[in-house]
């Protein structure tokens, strides 16, 4: 599919903002019956979406990002500092490039 | 729930991830420009499409005769995850006003949408948090990607400092806390087993969206056994 050159840009644009904009999933979710099962199935989901994020992240990396992400997890897991764990994981990778460029 | 509060609060607790993403606007600016996109409509695009990934996705069909299916599919493929943070937050965004529920669809992100997680492993119910913290993100990344525009930058670059990784660090530390629960770690494991095992099966990204249902039903699963919860 293709349109004027000079229109194209910007309809591809406002398609890319309805789709982004266009989740039904709340809508969906409000017909469904609110039970524990339910419940802790969102939950899960939940946190999943973002363990699924990581996961697939570090299937397309290298070690240098596996490393950098298991820095900042120990460091999250002992100090419980969001940002500090954060620094650390970049603090490992921006290492791991200067010895190997 | 949605309170003013709550949107200061979510503005502060984003405030210093919002920083660690201006690398990322920057690299987008520069490869928009690049890629032969105008200034304004790379303005365009940040205000009005907000997605990152998907951004740079689109720029990968950024070339005449546009393909307008292509871009729509694609933006569906890398944002489907948007659908699965809905259904997680869907308890919370059905009891809003319809004025509030589209705002804080138009704002979420991975980013305020795992800060959120965070906040409700807390305790807290106020949207206000993933609102707030949207609106921060937002404005970095439209200033940050205007900036892009006009200076220009590299890939290399934010390989050097480590910046590359700062957002897959951040999603660390979100899925830090349930990781300490036994009763999370079947579901945890079983999302980054499928999420892995179907990357190369299905298209760009929606290999999240198996891993995350995967792990949705192993967790709905379990709970027979723990009903005591």
């Amino acid at each position: 599919m293709a349109v004027n050159a000079d229109l194209a840009p910007w309809i591809a644009i406002a398609v890319a903002g309805a789709v982004t904009f266009g989740t039904l999933a709340p809508v969906i979710m409000a017909r469904v019956p609110e039970t524990k099962r339910v419940q802790q199935f969102l939950d899960s989901l939940s946190t999943s979406v973002i363990v699924a994020i990581v996961a697939g992240y570090l299937a397309r990396g290298t070690l240098r990002e596996a490393a950098a992400l298991a820095a900042g997890a120990l460091a999250m897991m002992l100090l419980r500092m969001p940002m500090l764990s954060m620094a650390v994981a970049m603090a490992v990778a921006a290492a791991w490039s200067g010895f190997q460029p | 729930m949605l309170t003013f509060d709550g949107f200061k609060a979510g503005m502060r607790r984003m405030a210093g991830v919002a920083l660690f993403g201006v690398p990322f606007g920057i690299a987008f600016g520069a490869a928009a420009v690049e890629a032969g996109m105008s200034m304004a409509g790379i303005v365009a695009m940040s205000a009005l499409v907000y997605a990152g990934a998907a951004q740079f996705a689109m720029l990968q069909l950024w070339h005449t005769p546009l393909p307008l299916l292509s871009i729509a599919f694609v933006v569906l493929a890398v944002n489907a995850r948007h659908l699965i943070f809905g259904a997680a937050l869907a308890r919370l965004l059905n009891a809003l006003p319809r004025r509030q529920r589209l705002l804080s669809a138009y704002l979420l992100s991975d980013a305020n949408f795992a800060d959120m997680q965070a906040a409700r492993q807390s305790g807290s119910k106020d949207l206000g948090i993933l609102v707030g913290g949207g609106f921060v993100m937002w404005l970095s990344w439209n200033a940050t990607t205007a900036l892009g525009a006009f200076i220009g930058g590299t890939e290399k670059d934010m390989a050097r400092f480590g910046i590359d990784v700062a957002m897959a660090a951040f999603f660390v530390t979100v899925i830090a806390a349930p990781a300490r629960r036994v009763s999370n770690l079947l579901p945890m494991g079983v999302a980054a087993l499928v999420s892995v095992a179907t990357l190369s099966l299905l298209p760009h990204g929606w290999n999240i969206i198996a891993g995350a249902l995967a792990g949705g039903i192993a967790g709905g699963v379990i709970s027979r056994d723990g009903r005591e919860r």
